[in-house]
């Protein structure tokens, strides 16, 4: 079993687990982050992509309003290339009621969230597909998000920082010693999910980031957090409906947010509650829903093309007054609205305030925290706020620079749509396109394989657009495979180099301004920290397109599933004729459902083949 | 006043446009766009799978009682379906683009310094051998995954998998469409001896990322012929066979494959396994790309170019947008244009739009699911949850690509109650139901055993 020691543990890898990395590997702990699959994989990579200004919980949930406004301006600094500046669109739509538009300019005004009333007339003059019939409009920094870059760009930053992100490592058990009034948290066994290997790692402390697997994560260390998990479905469109984000001006409901981001509209979400973070079925009445309500934003949205369908946890949480001990009031952002004995029993009334547990406190554990509720948006807040109770616990006095630190990136300016289009006419990155929807070149996939652990297809998805066109992996998959098992039959050379995404999906990534290996090796680790390098190297090994794509039929199948429990949900029309283009291709053309398979299984097929809920055949 | 009126320009169109015609009918063929047989892979696949089994498909005469009876191959029945196979290479020959069971002796045409191929010596095809007949072969997908053929063109047939020839799988530098390693690879886990080999274009290409077609283009051209068949010829070692991704030429496809062939035969010539009394053994084959596919274009311009001989006009660019019946006959169909609609009068009427992948078939999120041209009673599952299995891959297909029109054994489209909705309206190809082509491997058994029995039936109600 291989061993590693540090002084915080991360476990998750998504928005606020790879925050916290980079905020306490910047305060200069050794740092180790976990995450159980690939970054991003959970909620991160799962979200509608909008940056809050904070106007849509001004009336329902001020405290998440504040927070989010003040991360808003300062996440435009840090992760500038990573947001593009819509601005953001409240409509009052016919539908609406006539009193909640005043109250909501009021307490904008209250909150300092800057809002502008603009005459609807501009509003439709900027946003033709509007419907015509809004009443009112205000103006508000909302903006649109790559959440993906942002997590990969806040990874590097940390890396660079000296901690080590460990993605496809499996947090199996929380090591508890002492006992009671004495117990201390001491560190973590990991499971290497890629090699099955073992991995111990010993750290003076543990931060639960897990999100929506906060809950169980928490009960690795007998300690009860109680997640309300509130399922939300979003669709993408196949055309940006609008270049402005559109929010209805009402109390937060169903279906009333369209965001663009990138070349596509997102309209979300619903509100489920589910039991399970990974229990994320897409319900046709909840397709529905989202096409209903998104026809009283752009009338006719039910009548485009809809490219696919996801579903995303929100890990939120309110603090419930637990049996025998007194009530805590550890959480700042408590919201006085809802007692703390009483639990909202529909996650739509659930707080989007971040919660952070310091357990030493609440259940008498040392050296484990828990971060958890929050927004994408507040990602860098609860960061700040879980280090900083770090730093408490441990004893020691450490500011938190992450709010006057940019990322890797950031000189790029914000994400503009052409940027794509204006990197493959660069000549520098000319090559094969491989995925025409996307535009991602043979270099790019080139690139991100050798930077980042490619173990599926779908990592690759999240680091440049992969298959997530029109055509949804129809013609990408396919060559995408072919470029990896080339890239694993050729020069060894390709392997182990340093993760660097950061640049990944911005204009000129990676061969104007990534730094080399050796460049970025001085740059990240100031000398007084040591970090577990050897175990970052041997990890970054493992994870070579070398072993990644050594059973290129599963990697091609698993992919092709993953593409399909995210359009099932939505083919009908023309997208459904795309699909069956798609079976021409994968069945008729290839027959890779007559693939030879060595060991039928790859450690990851059974979950693409899990969380789909599609269809009543076969339940 | 046109005997038939055929809707849809696809292989099933196209061929029994064909054939009625030949039958002395006077025929148009009218298509919204072009159809499938752009995107599939140049072969013809009969049956490479049924229902419940994962082999495939070893003779297709002796699977056709496993599919249910309502499938188009059971009311059409063997005897029917090669007599329409046969008709089909009967074409194919005339048409020089010759189709043979893969493993067929045959000997190329000799290779001439024309550009017009039909000007050429029609390749030699052997009749269907009786003994023979059903057998499916084994061609390589891109992949390196076996394909269940039935007939394949000249330019397929060393792909055979049942040949123990060993097997060099050549790809081209800078065609993100081909991945040679990868296929060889995926050869090799079954058994097969495959090796690769990369030929570098840049002395007849300046650019990248080039596709298949393209390529071909270029390859029409006679100094790149030459270059290209030196190129490949090196790559070759004597007694292999030679797969390239499929991309031989279009119009001057012939002649580069004899030179190619030629080329690869000389460097071998020391063993005398390579030549045989009744012709040439093979030993360069196309091996299939992602849409849009060479040989497919190959046998849509064949296909083309007869029925130009025969008068019969291919217009692209209809969309039906409404039509006229009295009682049970079509009185006419009407087509989208600039100004006004456009009336198209016939005796009779094929309808041969494709299913979901054609258009011929339109599937709504309220889960209706509705004939494009006449709004025929379809058979098709009630509901949209009904549609769909939850993984891609699921041998038995998704119930909602059988959608299709149901036909009598004529091919007339039916009603509810089992009567044929119209006396002048025939239906073939993908529109028909109880049939998945797509996962059976069928579809152009289908598209040329359908088409050519419904033109057959137009022909005898003349």
């Amino acid at each position: 079993m291989k061993r590693m020691q540090t002084e915080i543990l991360v476990i998750g890898g998504g928005a606020t687990g790879t925050g916290v990395a980079w905020d306490a590997a910047l305060r200069g702990f050794r740092t180790v982050l976990v995450e159980k699959r690939d970054l991003t994989h959970g909620t991160t990579g799962r979200y509608h992509g909008l940056l809050h200004s904070g106007a849509r919980y001004v009336l329902k949930d001020p405290d998440s309003a504040v927070e989010c406004i003040s991360e808003n301006r300062i996440l435009r600094r840090t992760h500038t290339h990573c947001i593009e500046d819509t601005s953001g669109f409240f409509v009052v739509t016919p539908e609406d009621e006539d009193d909640y538009p005043d109250r909501f300019a009021a307490a904008c005004r209250r909150l300092d969230v800057p809002c502008t009333e603009i005459p609807a007339a501009s509003a439709l003059r900027r946003e033709p597909l509007l419907n015509p019939r809004i009443s009112r409009v205000f103006e508000l920094p909302d903006a649109a998000a790559d959440s993906f870059l942002a997590a990969h760009a806040t990874a590097q930053a940390a890396r660079q920082a000296g901690a080590t992100l460990l993605p496809y490592h499996e947090l199996t058990r929380l090591h508890l010693s002492g006992g009671d009034g004495n117990r201390t948290l001491s560190g973590a066994t990991i499971l290497d999910t890629v090699s099955g290997e073992e991995l111990h790692i010993d750290a003076d402390l543990v931060i639960n980031a897990a999100g929506a697997w906060s809950g169980h994560v928490a009960a690795l260390a007998d300690v009860e957090v109680k997640m309300i998990l509130g399922k939300g479905v979003m669709l993408a469109t196949n055309a940006r409906l609008t270049n402005t984000v559109i929010n209805r001006c009402k109390m937060p409901g169903d279906g009333d947010i369209l965001v663009p981001i990138h070349t596509v509209t997102v309209i979300g979400t619903t509100d489920e509650r589910v039991a399970e973070p990974e229990d994320l079925p897409i319900e046709q009445w909840e397709i529905d829903l989202m096409l209903t309500e998104g026809d009283k934003l752009v009338p006719g949205l039910s009548r485009t093309r809809i490219l696919r369908a996801w579903a995303g946890v929100r890990p939120l949480y309110q603090e419930t007054q637990l049996p025998g001990r007194p009530a805590q009031s550890e959480n700042r952002a408590q919201s006085s609205k809802y007692p703390a004995t009483k639990l909202p029993q529909d996650s739509r009334d659930a707080t989007r305030a971040l919660a952070l547990l310091d357990h030493q406190q609440r259940d008498g554990l040392r050296g484990f925290i828990t971060i958890t509720g929050g927004k994408w948006t507040t990602f860098r807040l609860m960061a700040e706020s879980a280090v900083d109770a770090a730093c408490e616990q441990l004893g020691v006095s450490r500011p938190c620079r992450t709010a006057d630190t940019p990322v890797p990136g950031v000189e790029q300016g914000h994400y503009w749509l052409g940027h794509r289009l204006n990197e493959v006419e660069d000549e520098n990155l000319q090559s094969e396109l491989v995925c025409e929807c996307e535009l991602v070149t043979r270099s790019m996939l080139e690139g991100a394989v050798q930077r980042n652990p490619t173990v599926t297809l779908d990592d690759l998805r999240r680091d440049v657009r992969l298959g997530m066109g029109p055509c949804q992996g129809g013609f990408c998959t396919y060559r995408a495979v072919g470029i990896l098992h080339q890239l694993r039959a050729g020069n060894a050379s390709s392997a182990a180099g340093e993760w660097n995404v950061a640049h990944m999906q911005s204009p000129a990534h990676h061969h104007r301004d990534s730094p080399t290996p050796e460049q970025q090796a001085t740059a990240s680790e100031p000398a007084s920290v040591p970090t577990p390098q050897g175990d970052f190297r041997q990890r970054s090994a493992a994870v070579d397109p070398q072993a990644a794509v050594s059973q290129p039929n599963l990697l091609l199948r698993d992919f092709l599933q993953e593409r399909w429990k995210g359009v099932a949900p939505i083919l009908w029309g023309q997208q459904l004729r795309q699909e069956r283009l798609d079976e021409l291709i994968y069945l008729s053309i290839l027959n890779a459902d007559h693939l030879p398979v060595d060991d039928g299984e790859s450690p990851l097929s059974s979950f693409y083949r899990s969380d789909s809920s599609i269809s009543d055949l076969d339940r | 006043m046109l005997d038939l009126l055929v809707i849809g320009a696809g292989l099933t169109g196209l061929f029994a446009a064909y054939t009625a015609a030949r039958a002395g009918l006077h025929v148009r063929v009218i298509a919204h766009g072009a159809g499938a047989t752009h995107w599939h892979a140049g072969t013809i696949d009969l049956l490479g799978y049924v229902e419940n089994r994962d082999e495939a498909v070893a003779n297709w005469t002796q699977a056709l009682p496993e599919l249910p009876p309502a499938h188009p191959y059971r009311l059409l029945g063997v005897d029917a379906i090669a007599t329409a196979l046969d008709a089909f290479q009967q074409f194919t020959v005339a048409a020089a683009l010759p189709y043979v069971r893969p493993g067929t002796i045959m000997s190329l045409p000799a290779p001439s310094a024309s550009e017009d191929e039909s000007s050429q010596t029609r390749g030699q095809v052997e009749q269907i051998d009786n003994d023979n007949l059903g057998r499916n072969c084994q061609l390589i997908s891109p992949v390196g995954a076996p394909r269940p053929v039935y007939l394949a063109p000249t330019a397929q047939q060393a792909g055979n998998l049942e040949d123990d020839r060993p097997l060099v799988i050549v790809g081209l530098e800078g065609m993100p469409e081909f991945y040679p390693a990868l296929s060889a690879e995926n050869l090799q886990k079954q058994g097969f001896y495959a090796r690769t080999a990369t030929l570098n274009l840049s002395p007849l290409l300046r650019r990248r990322d080039i596709s298949p077609l393209q390529m071909a283009r270029t390859l029409d051209k006679l100094d790149a012929q030459a270059q290209f068949t030196e190129m490949v010829a090196d790559m070759a070692a004597p007694g292999e066979r030679v797969g390239l991704p499929a991309l031989l030429g279009m119009d001057a496809h012939t002649r580069l494959l004899t030179q190619l062939q030629e080329a690869v035969v000389d460097r071998g010539r020391d063993s005398a396994q390579h030549s045989d009394r009744r012709g040439t053994v093979l030993s360069v084959f196309e091996i299939p790309t992602l849409p849009p596919s060479v040989p497919g274009l190959r046998l849509d311009a064949a296909l083309r170019i007869q029925l130009a001989g025969l008068g019969v006009r291919v217009e692209i660019g209809m969309e039906v947008c409404g039509f006229h019946a009295t009682g049970r006959r079509i009185q006419w169909i009407e087509t989208e244009t600039g100004s006004r609609p456009l009336r198209h009068t016939a005796r009779n009427y094929l309808l041969a739009t494709g299913g979901i992948l054609g258009g011929g078939i339109y599937a709504d999120r309220c889960g209706r699911v509705k004939e494009t041209v006449f709004d025929l009673p379809l058979t098709a599952p009630h509901a949209r949850s009904h549609w769909l299995r939850p993984l891609f891959l699921d041998k038995r297909g998704h119930p909602i690509f059988q959608a299709g029109v149901s036909v009598n054994h004529h091919f007339r489209p039916l009603d509810q109650s089992g009567a044929p909705v119209y006396d002048n309206l025939w239906a073939a190809g993908s529109i028909l139901a109880h049939t998945d082509p797509i996962r059976e491997r069928s579809r152009e058994g289908i598209a040329i055993a359908t088409g050519y029995a419904a033109a057959n039936g137009v022909i005898k109600s003349q």
